[in-house]
């Protein structure tokens, strides 16, 4: 279902009505300035940031990071996850266990990464690959299964050949449902390496917005929140654009 | 609750009159019109089917007789008074399956409207055990929707549009979702009960054999706007048998319908 | 062999291997202590592992009320009113992408390292979540059963009482698993951070002077937690699922909750 355009100004009204209020509220004194600067004076403190060297190399870092850990992870946990799917006896054995390893904090394993890995790059593409790869085979087994008997049965009685029903049969039908999970997975991924960064690091962008946090210097750090935060939706908001145009035939 | 049950009717229990009523739906680019100009009188203790292809509105103009939803223009009478909100003590309504509450016993299914007129909890059960009995699921009242195949469920809501005793049932496809063979049975049960209570009956289908075959009257609508296009007497002695849907006067009025709906479709 | 046979066996032998591998030295002790090390290290520190427990439990207790109050309460608004949810759901979906952890240093400045900012933290982040399950989970509930209930003559706040609550009990559950497991994630996460009391604190200490036993003995103590948590909701559930069985509303948690909402990190 596609939005209105009335529904989209209504949203833009929502973002720029919370940015005004941020704004008033700081610029009025409601709230005092130093633990709120206000959203211009932190959207300039942004501006600034992207201009320093370090920032960018800190934010390179972690894109780094973050994509060696997506690229580990990823297919990994997807030939993990199609092994599972198509065997129903190992998924039988797999699957709880695979549940219970999903749905148990792995934060708290963050220790264990430095005390095997130091303090650096392995340690955080370690943590981010920990934190992906549940939800990759998860997400991976939910697609094969989403490949319907009746069109696998359907390709078959017409003689296709397996590399035949792969590509016009499980590709097609698994699109949807594999973009979702890269989405996922990537907001997984994301989490645990900023989340590493803070915890333990000497650079990075995660690392960087705990100092400012510790040092209390808040435009520095609210400008971090809304430039990860912006990344971040931008990311999901380009995935989903292209969900949408792959899944047009869906209902 | 019901400040329309202390008028006196003009017209006895059970009539339902609609006079012009026309139904328009406004959506954001344009107007629907749903119903126009759609007249009809039902006697009490008539067996009356609604019919036609989707969106002809017969199940609109049954959700208006029920007080569910308000006509654009015309009047809708029960018994005599308008019906502007739902009011059970006049109309039972029937719907689709799943319309039962899966938390709720069979029992309490069938005395939940009961309860929210705050009747005490032993006079409930009575009167839910006896509609139950009449509807033939003695000895069901404990289990739950889900240990009941699909013609119980149905049976169950049966029960419970008739526990207040109302002068008129209304069904919305009640049998839709049943196997034919279920549906076949259901369909004499219906007729067994409407023969036993005397209730004025409004039934909506897509099935004409279903439609001739429980109907003292069909009516025949077509859509887009919806309207009536045949009213039919079924002359058929009651009770209705098996045997009569293979003869000459089933078949006619089978055909005459169909050529209907196949000039609206 | 049966599954569930193999699986156990899996199980049994993870745990010997826990203890095996780093007692004959194939993996160093400081990665991974033997599980009987680990026991050892937190039964001789027991009193400090319970003072930090009792902290962390109160953090988590607090924090579950606010995110799973608010995010069922505002879930529950915002599920039954469509145009809000046109509204503002794509706009949560696309907040709950922002890996919420970096608004943390924001309320260590805000409210200190105590439990104010673990519990406005933990808040936080379990509220998205359960907000978007409720939200979802409200939406099953089958229209057909508030039109039956209407049809009834039931009042609005009959409606809530007698069919919304009921018919949302099971949404209402799985809300509060997913966002109870995210709020135990965000209080230990922020206590690991920066704080001064709480397992995710003694973790932290533990691991800056390199003892693993103890830091092992904590993680065991967030992971029984997470488990017994699970347990509690998983067997309120079950007792919920009598009654809902065989319907939409009914259908178990893990179907309805897309994996999306299940804990983060």
């Amino acid at each position: 279902m596609r939005s209105g355009l009335g529904v989209k100004a209504a949203r833009i009204a929502i973002v720029v009505a919370l940015f005004a209020i941020w704004e008033i509220l700081s610029r009025t004194g409601i709230v005092n300035p130093r633990l709120l600067p206000s959203a211009s004076d932190t959207l300039a403190t942004l501006g600034d940031l992207l201009q320093r060297a370090s920032v960018r190399k800190d934010l390179a870092v972690t894109a780094s990071e973050v994509v060696t850990a997506f690229a580990l992870a990823v297919p990994v946990g997807a030939l993990i996850g199609f092994l599972i799917a198509e065997n129903r006896y190992f998924a039988e054995v797999a699957k709880p266990l695979l549940f219970f390893a999903f749905s148990i904090p792995k934060s708290i394993f963050l220790p264990m990464f430095i005390l095997v890995f130091g303090v650096g790059f392995a340690q955080k593409v370690g943590f981010g690959f920990f934190s992906t790869i549940f939800i990759v085979i998860m997400s991976t087994t939910t697609a094969v299964e989403s490949v319907k008997v009746e069109h696998l049965t359907v390709a078959r009685s017409y003689g296709a050949t397996p590399m035949q029903t792969a590509f016009r049969v499980y590709l097609p039908s698994m699109l949807p449902v594999l973009l979702e999970a890269l989405r996922i997975s990537m907001i997984f991924n994301l989490t645990g390496v900023i989340l590493a960064e803070m915890y333990a690091s000497r650079d990075g962008i995660g690392h960087q917005i705990a100092t400012w946090g510790e040092n209390f210097q808040m435009k520095q750090l609210l400008a971090g929140v809304v430039m990860i935060a912006a990344i971040a939706i931008a990311f999901n908001e380009l995935v989903r654009w292209v969900e949408t145009r792959c899944s047009h035939w869906r209902t | 609750m019901q400040p329309l049950a202390n008028i006196t009717p003009l017209k006895p229990a059970g009539a339902i009159e609609v006079r012009n009523v026309g139904q328009v739906f406004k959506t954001t680019t344009q107007d629907v019109v749903a119903l126009e100009d759609v007249s009809l009188d039902v006697k009490p203790g008539r067996f009356v089917v609604l019919v036609g292809p989707s969106g002809c509105g017969k199940s609109t103009l049954l959700m208006m007789m029920a007080g569910l939803r308000q006509q654009t223009s015309g009047t809708i009478t029960i018994s005599g008074a308008p019906i502007p909100e739902p009011d059970p003590n006049r109309v039972g309504v029937v719907f689709q399956e799943a319309s039962l509450f899966p938390w709720l016993t069979a029992e309490e299914n069938v005395e939940f409207p009961l309860a929210l007129r705050g009747i005490a909890k032993s006079d409930r059960r009575t009167r839910a055990q006896d509609a139950l009995k009449l509807v033939g699921l003695d000895g069901f009242g404990k289990r739950h929707p889900h240990e009941l195949s699909g013609g119980m469920k149905q049976r169950v809501s049966i029960a419970r549009g008739l526990v207040q005793d109302p002068p008129v049932l209304l069904m919305d496809e009640p049998f839709a979702a049943l196997d034919e063979q279920t549906r076949m049975t259901m369909g004499d049960e219906l007729l067994r009960i409407w023969a036993a209570t005397g209730k004025t009956v409004v039934f909506v289908t897509h099935s004409l054999t279903e439609a001739v075959y429980l109907a003292d009257e069909v009516i025949v609508m077509s859509p887009r706007p919806g309207r009536i296009v045949d009213h039919l007497q079924v002359p058929l002695p009651r009770p209705r048998t098996y045997e009569m849907l293979s003869g000459d006067t089933f078949g006619s009025l089978r055909d005459r319908i169909w050529r209907h709906i196949r000039k609206s479709a | 062999m049966s599954a569930a046979t193999l699986r156990r066996l899996i199980v049994i032998s993870l745990i010997a291997l826990w203890e095996i591998l780093p007692r004959a030295g194939f993996i160093p002790e400081l990665f991974l202590p033997s599980l009987s090390s680990t026991l050892a290290a937190g039964w001789n520190e027991a009193g400090e592992y319970g003072h930090a427990l009792a902290v962390t439990l109160y953090e988590v207790a607090i924090s579950m009320a606010f995110a799973c109050g608010g995010g069922i309460l505002f879930g529950a608004v915002v599920g039954s009113l469509p145009r809000p949810r046109i509204l503002i759901m794509p706009m949560v979906s696309s907040l709950y992408a922002v890996p919420l952890v970096i608004l943390y240093p924001v309320f260590t400045v805000w409210l200190g390292i105590g439990s104010e900012s673990k519990i406005a933290f933990a808040s936080i982040y379990g509220f998205l979540p359960t907000m978007l399950a409720t939200a979802a989970g409200i939406q099953t509930i089958d229209p057909q059963l508030l039109l039956a209930a209407r049809s009834m003559g039931a009042t609005l706040s009959q409606r809530l009482v007698r069919v919304i609550i009921p018919a949302a009990i099971p949404t209402v559950l799985s809300g509060l698993r997913v966002g109870g497991a995210l709020v135990i994630v965000g209080v230990v996460v922020s206590e690991m951070l920066i704080s001064s009391a709480g397992i995710g604190y003694l973790i932290s200490r533990y691991r800056t002077i390199l003892d693993s036993p103890h830091v092992f003995a904590g993680v065991l103590l967030v992971l029984a937690m997470a488990i017994a948590f699970n347990a509690a909701i998983k067997w309120i559930e079950r007792k919920a699922a009598i009654w809902q069985t065989g319907t939409r509303a009914g259908q178990s948690a893990e179907e309805t909750v897309p994996a999306a909402l299940q804990p983060a990190t």
